[in-house]
């Protein structure tokens, strides 16, 4: 109950008219970010950031998540209307939701979508109310050795649940910790990697790796494919929408696991794209009838948006409780936290109770307003994507590579947004993960000192990190995800060579 | 992959190619490590240490890349990308190019402007006083709102000190 007496103190921060004007910006800007193909939650809340700087961090954070809600709800209205996904993680919807659109049932679709999108991320926050603190007192019991533990286990659950080939994964987690060593050593003062470069001593930003992996690659991806708009009309009723609020208890069984799935994939790094996807792949396994999906299936759409919400309102948990972010935009967040000063991690919920539980009261108020606001907003952002793209292209590409040049003032990162924009392409092509490079650029220097430090304790004895029983059951469950997919291809040789056997026998 | 789009570059010679770019880059960032001490000392790990394993992971993961790509990518057809493809991403990419080098010289307002007003004639088929209107104000509209809403100046160049607005 404690924690609702520091929610209601949260309300009490978050609920100012300049919090909730902030709010409605955030949301409005997120769904525009959404909205455009080549700005996604990661580097809209990327290209935001530099702005935010000048500002207290309860307002940047307030301002930030809202924008990362409104993203996440503009990516479904294109998923829908024009079959095309604003986010990677509303691929899902397009499945039964453009189908839904076409067959004149766009109302019912959208309503569909954000209403149990807004269900999704509120079993998110709920979980965040109830789980943050308890989270948080039993992280205080950490120490470096356990801090590089977790962090091991967040890059091994990459390694081993993500879908791509694992060696893939492990070269982005590297790269992206190469990254991070660029420049000023923090523990030595050593300037490393640096080759006589300058520009480099200051080290890489992932701000700018950001805006040039998630935005100028998805840009050349979305020329490649060669884009066409071709939308559905859609005026949103108020009546309708009412009258689909009404039947959307029905699917209760569907809203629960999905919601499920979500949390679950939100608070292990996992994500929202994965999450969406398998929760789509779980409504139809367990659908009484399996016929129409695909077809405009209205399971179809309520499954990946319940389950894209929850993750990506409880990927915020960890980042808050661990220090460790659940997703690419937990994790540009969490980089933002570090700059505004303030140390992610169990120590916030005790010196900074303000922020965390305004941050949380402000994620239920945020979804609120979401819904609200991308439901009126319907018809104004489908006009948006109807501007031609030879003009909407080049100036979402301005808006990238002005945005990097904000973060720190160089010039020289106008050339490494290029540099990383190509990266990207090549690597979403070739199926190499990008998230986990983000998340090693933001925890890279944190993973490095937790390490250290943990052999300063040890005086270089790495059995440190099987001293204890809480270590060593965290280091155990990361070494297992790690060689997961070792196991599964084991696994996969037997079972066919059994197979046989029988048939023969 | 359908058979009537020509592909240009494989799948296969793709993974191969970025493998070793991959691995080159393992290569570097140990040799970058190198330049420190990379063992223990009483205050445990050298500034070296960390950067040296990362590399050597890159290098060990980006063999496996290749290792799969002969297993896996050899035999199949499949295309990184397509003539019409390549051709497309071209066109947006090699402005784009263009526009980073000229911002880089004549700042970001002008670079913008002549990016957008060029893209908008060449390849959208605008005419020329409706493309500089647009380009014009989108780029004044930028440069009202990070100079003076969000007081964070952008790159600028010989025409703005020119021109005194600084």
């Amino acid at each position: 109950m404690e924690n609702i007496a520091s929610l209601m103190h949260g309300f009490g921060v978050a609920l100012t008219m300049h919090h909730v004007l902030l709010m409605m910006l955030g949301v409005l800007l997120g769904i525009l970010v959404g909205v455009l193909p080549g700005l996604g939650a990661p580097n809209g809340v990327t290209l935001l950031m530099p702005l935010t700087f000048s500002m207290d961090p309860i307002s940047a954070i307030i301002l930030l998540t809202s924008m990362y809600w409104g993203a996440l709800f503009g990516g479904s209205t294109t998923s829908i209307l024009f079959n095309i996904p604003g986010e990677p993680s509303s691929v899902a919807t397009t499945f039964d939701g453009h189908p839904m659109a076409k067959q004149g049932r766009a109302t019912e679709a959208l309503t569909y979508a954000f209403l149990s999108a807004g269900f999704g991320a509120l079993v998110g926050v709920v979980l965040i109310t109830v789980l943050s603190s308890w989270v948080a007192k039993f992280a205080l019991r950490f120490s470096s050795p356990e801090f590089f533990a977790v962090y091991f286990l967040a890059f091994a659950s990459f390694i081993g649940l993500g879908g791509s080939s694992p060696f893939k994964t492990v070269i982005s987690i590297m790269l992206g910790f190469a990254f991070t060593a660029v420049g000023m050593d923090t523990v030595s003062g050593s300037l490393r990697l640096t080759y006589g470069i300058d520009e480099l001593i200051r080290g890489i930003s992932f701000l700018v790796a950001v805006i040039g992996l998630f935005g100028i690659g998805e840009l050349l991806l979305t020329m490649e494919e060669g884009l066409r708009f071709d939308g559905v009309k859609a005026r949103v009723s108020p009546r309708k929408v009412f009258a689909t609020l009404l039947t959307l208890p029905r699917y209760w069984l569907t809203l629960l696991r999905s919601a499920a799935i979500g949390c679950w994939m939100g608070i292990t790094p996992g994500g929202p794209t994965a999450a969406s996807f398998m929760s789509y792949g779980l409504a139809k396994r367990f659908a009484r009838r399996r016929d129409g999906f695909g077809k405009g299936r209205e399971e179809g759409v309520i499954a990946p948006e319940t389950a894209d919400h929850a993750a990506g309102s409880s990927a915020i948990l960890p980042m808050l409780a661990l220090g460790i972010p659940g997703s690419a935009t937990a994790a540009v967040m969490m980089g933002g936290l570090m700059i505004w000063g303030l140390t992610p991690g169990p120590m916030l919920f005790i010196e900074q109770k303000d922020f965390v539980w305004g941050l949380i009261a402000s994620m239920y108020l945020g979804n609120v307003v979401a819904v609200v606001l991308v439901l009126a907003t319907v018809p104004l952002f489908a006009a948006i994507l109807r501007v031609p793209f030879a003009i909407i292209g080049p100036v979402i590409l301005v808006i990238c590579v002005s945005g990097a040049y904000t973060v720190a003032g160089a010039s020289f990162d106008l050339w490494l947004v290029l540099i990383f924009g190509v990266v990207g392409y090549v690597f979403k092509k070739l199926d190499y993960p990008i998230a986990p490079m983000v998340l090693a650029m933001v925890l890279g220097d944190k993973a490095e000192d937790a390490f250290r430090q943990s052999a300063i304790m040890s005086g270089g004895d790495l059995s440190i990190f099987w001293s204890n029983g809480l270590v060593a059951t965290i280091m155990a469950l990361g070494v297992l995800l790690l060689v997961w997919p070792l196991l599964s291809l084991i696994v996969q040789r037997l079972r066919p060579s059994r197979d046989v056997g029988a048939t023969t026998a | 992959m359908s058979t009537n789009e020509r592909s240009l570059v494989s799948r296969f010679a793709m993974e191969v190619a970025t493998g070793c770019a991959t691995l080159a880059a393992g290569v570097v960032v140990v040799l970058g490590a190198l330049e420190y001490e990379i063992g223990w000392d009483e205050g445990g790990p050298q500034p070296g240490y960390f950067p040296f394993y990362v590399g050597l992971i890159i290098i060990a993961a980006s063999l496996g890349v290749l290792g799969q790509a002969f297993l896996n990518h050899r035999r199949s057809r499949e295309a990184f990308i397509t003539r019409e493809g390549f051709a497309r991403v071209m066109a947006f990419f090699l402005p784009l190019a263009a526009f980073t080098v000229g911002s880089y010289v004549l700042g970001l307002y002008v670079g913008t402007f002549v990016y957008l007003a060029g893209v908008m004639i060449f390849q959208g088929g605008y005419r020329w006083p409706f493309a500089l209107a647009v380009a014009g104000g989108i780029t004044g509209f930028f440069f009202v709102l990070f100079e003076r809403w969000f007081q964070v100046p952008l790159l600028k160049g010989p025409l703005e000190t020119l021109f005194g607005i600084y």
